[in-house]
């Protein structure tokens, strides 16, 4: 019978203790949303849970000198009912809006998501193109860690033993900018992406793209920029057409894969689908947020 | 012979009848009171785990099962060579715990019975297996090819010896007679109930041999019969078996048969002496629980200039799995509608259900009609294209009328189809919406189902004893059984209007087979005609009881006094009424006095099917027609349900919101089987055994569904109902695939109706 014993740190330096005491015995706990459900399918076997949601820096959005710092163990709930991160990240409020249902965004967090390196994590693709710098914390003291350097593989990361992800610090986006991430999933509610794409686009007043970012999940091994398809749009007019192109050549860089639950060709052809779609509706945020200004 | 009497509907209009009474059940569920399976615990119990197959076909070599019986904790481990061999299903293919050989992942080839459920899942680990692996086959094409792997050896042959045919008219007159015919294959996916309550039973022995088995059935006495049956092998012939039915979790058909987990928990409590407990996990549940067959479908269809039918051709393979279970009889089933939806004369339907290394199939909501629906109404549709004419049109030609006998020789009574087309029609704005083709589409589609049983047994009857005691308040104890559909209400709601009392004053008891009389089960969508019937005419019986003796005592005609409001009154004299619990004190508290305990035992006016396979098998036919309106995105291939119209003639709604309510879940289930429902398994194995990956509709996914109730007042049912549980999950399917095929001109005949499938057929539509 397995025995689990569950640890409840107050602080940083505490969780460190315990995690160095522990090893590799030893598990940190978030929300649980994905740990407790491998704890009990037996493919995670950890003898000591070290939870997080007592510290209390790890529980905060904070917005100040043009970054925006989310703590690692901030819910999805959260950040769904945050009016800044809607009003100026959008892209991050569309990734938890459909994410699990409200009770699975009351528990589960963005460094549970992020630290995971689950490819169909939904807040994955977003930070990416947000060009977030995720900030870890150990024994050997604080790095910050670009997080397309973060993923590694599908459940592979650069966090090292004994290190806890901080918090997720995100650069302002340039003025004019506009935001989407669409996830493209069967259900409303309760189910995993198929294809998460986030675009982040800035035009000039005359609609010529200035800078484009495209982050797609489930689109290969891990979520990454579409540099070509970026390159290929920037200084080019925002028309539905030249989307399309570049939608054409963000296949060109990528690699899904089958799986029982749809086909590379399928996530292909939603690749093509839904980058226009994602940029539509970026722009039209960008005109939404210029008729309010 | 069954008996049938008038509902009598006198003394002005129905007081309990027709009312929208929430369900009586639902308070304790939604608080958390409802005592399942996984609730009950009893002195002494322990916890039984079953070790399951590690290939889909093996031989198996040998079983240690040394290890796990040192485990502390462990009491019984058992395999099937130190127990006695108990076969299950109707024609007994399945040894409860497995020997020699392995058919399927699921298979049982040991279980454990331990202090802790956790000790009995360690202890199945310890058990070791030694396999050597045999070829499988997964295709029932395959299965049925010279050479293939045998399944079962000694049957000689992998195609099951039930050689389902049906013959009506002459299919080559119909042929000839036909301008426009149709030839088309469907296909239909392996899909499963999903009960929110997983399986599990606990099993009793007492200090005189008798057994008590506490399980949530839907066949108490059917299920006491099998176990009644394996008491010989356990030496116990002749002992009493008691079936108490514990709330159910939901049943959709999958607790319609006894399965090997049952007999395997008898055997633990049998050799540790102690009360035995097991239930599934959900993954378990997901690939150890039967599920509704796969079908594969060639139909045709023909029918004159003018659009008349004039005849059907169905041929189908069913994979039947390792094991036969019920799933094996559901051509029996799909007859109905290829014999009985539409007016056709000429029809030949041959089935044949093969073995493979696949989980075996058993009973599901519509049992077989879903599939042989979606096969005829998807192509009616095709056949009423290629003919030129609108698909309502076609079908309003083709229609079933009431008093018609149809080729199957079913007496159809009641018959709202006409209602039924003529609301969908004007609901989803028919004439307007269709036929644009830029993405938007309607689609319709009719169905019928057995609505007053179905004799399957030789007996379809279910039984009531009613009584009623000091303070007026009255007890049903009743063998139908409750999984949801709200038999309880309704047969409450049946009694109170018979006795003129009110609806809190009945208490429904459906629970023991020690307190009630015989049922042949919840299935057929027979609870509330047969077991309504059943407490109608004990009601009824109670009542002439209690007038015979207000007659005397207020010294009024018998004739003259009836029941209401818990009083006798009089029709001749407004000055004579009496309290009914008074009235039932003076029956009680005098010389020779007596309680009001009366039985009934129902049984419909039908017979069973012929060697043929005809004859008027139910008392009544449910009829409905499906509406829907869909936007797909051409680029995504999402379907979206703008709009979702039921209309089901339910002869009378004895309860508009339970109907409501049966409407809406039947199309939430018809939904998910037609857009995402599948049970992926790769070689035998399930992929997707779990909430996340084997999708069902969420609360965000559902439409809203428009209810049309018909009421056409059916002369057998109680009070003019007729059953509805399993009709609104039938034609959801083709209502969609001829939505989309309206929408885009696309034609999708294999379920799930995918995105990835519509997709496809776009691309292969431009292509073309």
């Amino acid at each position: 019978m397995r025995r689990l014993t569950y640890h409840e740190p107050e602080s940083l330096k505490d969780a460190f203790a315990l995690l160095e005491g522990h090893g590799e015995t030893a598990k940190l706990l978030a929300g649980g949303t994905d740990l407790i459900i491998e704890i009990k399918q037996e493919t995670k076997t950890p003898d000591h849970l070290i939870s997080l949601r007592c510290i209390p820096e790890l529980q905060d959005i904070d917005y100040s000198n043009g970054e925006l710092c989310i703590g690692a163990m901030v819910t999805h709930r959260m950040i769904e009912q945050s009016k800044l991160i809607r009003e100026k990240f959008s892209l991050l409020a569309d990734a938890v809006d459909n994410l699990g249902s409200v009770q699975v965004r009351n528990v589960a967090t963005i460094g549970g998501n992020i630290c995971n390196g689950a490819p169909s994590a939904d807040t994955a693709a977003p930070v990416v193109a947000l060009g977030a710098k995720l900030v870890l914390d150990g024994p050997a003291g604080e790095r910050q860690v670009n997080v397309e350097e973060f993923f590694q593989g599908p459940g592979k990361t650069a966090l090292a033993a004994g290190e806890i992800l901080r918090a997720i610090r995100i650069p302002t986006l340039p003025q004019g900018a506009g935001s989407c991430y669409i996830k493209h999933s069967r259900r409303k509610a309760m189910d995993l992406p198929l294809l998460g794409i986030a675009v982040i686009i800035v035009p000039d007043d005359n609609m010529v793209c200035q800078e484009a970012r495209i982050a797609l999940s489930l689109a290969g091994p891990i979520p990454f920029r579409a540099k070509k398809a970026e390159a290929f749009v920037t200084g080019k007019p925002l028309s539905r057409e030249i989307w399309e192109q570049a939608a054409q050549v963000a296949v060109s860089e990528s690699n899904p894969r089958t799986s029982f639950r749809t086909t590379a060709d399928y996530r292909k052809k939603m690749i093509c689908a839904l980058i226009p779609r994602a940029a539509e509706t970026a722009l039209r945020r960008v005109n939404k947020a210029w008729m309010k200004g | 012979m069954a008996k049938v009497l008038e509902p009598q509907i006198k003394d002005g209009q129905l007081l309990k009848i027709g009312q929208r009474v929430p369900k009586l059940d639902a308070w304790d569920k939604v608080q958390g009171r409802t005592q399942y399976i996984h609730d009950v615990k009893l002195p002494r119990m322990l916890y039984g785990k079953i070790l399951w197959s590690k290939y889909a076909h093996a031989k198996i070599v040998s079983i240690d099962t040394t290890k796990a019986e040192k485990l502390p904790g462990v009491r019984a481990v058992i395999t099937g060579y130190n127990t006695p061999e108990i076969r299950v299903g109707f024609i007994k293919d399945n040894p409860v715990l497995k020997k020699d050989k392995v058919r399927q992942y699921r298979d049982e080839v040991a279980a454990v019975a331990a202090d802790t459920a956790e000790i009995a899942a360690e202890a199945v680990k310890l058990i070791d297996v030694v396999y050597e692996e045999l070829p499988g086959v997964f295709d029932p094409e395959e299965a049925m090819q010279e050479g293939a792997p045998l399944i079962h050896e000694e049957k000689g042959s992998n195609v099951l010896k039930l050689p389902w045919k049906m013959l009506c008219g002459d299919v080559e007159e119909g042929r000839k007679k036909a301008d426009f015919i149709v030839e088309e294959n469907y296909t239909l996916p392996f899909v499963t109930h999903c009960c929110l309550g997983t399986s599990g039973c606990i099993a009793q022995f007492h200090a005189n041999g008798n057994l008590t088995v506490y399980s949530p059935t839907q066949i108490r006495y059917l299920a006491q019969k099998d176990f009644q049956d394996a008491m010989k092998a356990l030496g116990l012939k002749g002992k009493r078996v008691q079936v108490i039915q514990t709330a159910i979790g939901g049943g959709f058909g999958s607790k319609l048969d006894t399965y090997p987990f049952e007999f395997i928990t008898i055997l633990l409590a049998h050799y540790t002496g102690r009360p035995v407990k097991l239930v599934y996990t959900r993954e378990e549940e997901f690939f150890a629980s039967p599920g509704r067959q796969p079908v594969r479908a060639k139909i045709s269809q023909g029918c004159t200039k003018e659009g008349k039918l004039t005849f059907r051709d169905v041929d189908m393979i069913l994979d039947n799995g390792a094991y036969t279970s019920w799933g094996a009889t559901t051509p029996s089933v799909m007859m109905m509608p290829i014999s009985s939806l539409y007016q056709v004369e000429n029809i030949r339907y041959v089935a044949k259900c093969v073995h493979t290394n696949n989980i075996y199939s058993t009973a599901m909501r519509g049992y077989g009609n879903p599939q042989a629906t979606f096969a005829i109404e998807s192509q009616i549709d095709t056949l009423a294209e290629k003919a030129g004419i609108d698909p309502w049109e076609f079908r309003m030609l083709n229609r079933n009328k009431p008093g018609e006998i149809t080729p199957q020789r079913f007496e159809i009574g009641s018959c709202g189809m006409e209602e039924c087309l003529v609301a969908v029609k004007e609901k989803l704005q028919w004439d307007e919406k269709r036929g644009k083709g830029n993405g938007r589409g309607v689609g319709i589609s009719s169905l019928i189902h057995v609505g007053g049983g179905a004799r399957i047994y030789k007996s379809d009857g279910t039984g009531t004893i009613l009584k009623l005691d000091d303070y007026g308040k009255v007890t049903v104890l009743t063998s139908a059984s409750d999984m949801g559909q709200g038999s309880d209400t309704v047969l409450a709601q049946i009694v109170a209007e018979e006795l003129g009392v009110e609806i809190e004053d009945v208490e429904v008891i459906m629970k023991d087979t020690n307190l009630e009389i015989w049922d042949a089960g919840a299935h057929a969508s027979r609870s509330t005609f047969v077991g309504g019937n059943s407490a109608l005419y004990a009601a009824r019986k109670a009542k002439e009881e209690i007038l015979e003796f207000a007659a005397g005592m207020l010294k009024e005609p018998k004739e003259s006094l009836y029941l209401r409001d818990r009083m006798v009154y009089s029709r001749n004299n407004a000055e004579v009424s009496m309290a009914l619990d008074k009235l039932l004190r003076a029956i009680h508290f005098r010389t020779n006095g007596r309680q009001v305990v009366v039985s009934e035992f129902y049984d419909p006016p039908t017979v069973m099917l012929d060697r043929e396979m005809k004859g008027n098998f139910s008392a009544a036919y449910t009829y409905g027609v499906h509406g829907v309106e869909v936007e797909v995105d051409q680029e995504t291939g999402h379907i979206k349900i703008l709009k979702y119209v039921i209309a089901m003639d339910v002869g009378r709604a004895l309860n508009p919101m339970a109907v409501e309510g049966q409407l809406e879940g039947g199309c939430a289930q018809g939904l998910g089987y037609s857009l995402m429902e599948e049970l992926q398994l790769d070689k035998g194995k399930v992929l997707n055994g779990n909430f996340l990956d084997y999708k069902i509709l969420t609360f965000p996914d559902m439409p809203n569904i428009e209810s049309v109730i018909v009421e056409t007042i059916d002369e057998k049912g109680p009070f003019g109902a007729k059953g509805i549980g399993e009709p609104p999950l039938v034609g959801s399917a083709p209502a969609i695939a001829n939505a989309v095929w309206d929408a885009l001109g696309i034609r999708i005949r294999d379920l799930p109706i995918t995105p990835e499938r519509i997709v496809a057929a776009l691309e292969a539509k431009k292509g073309s």
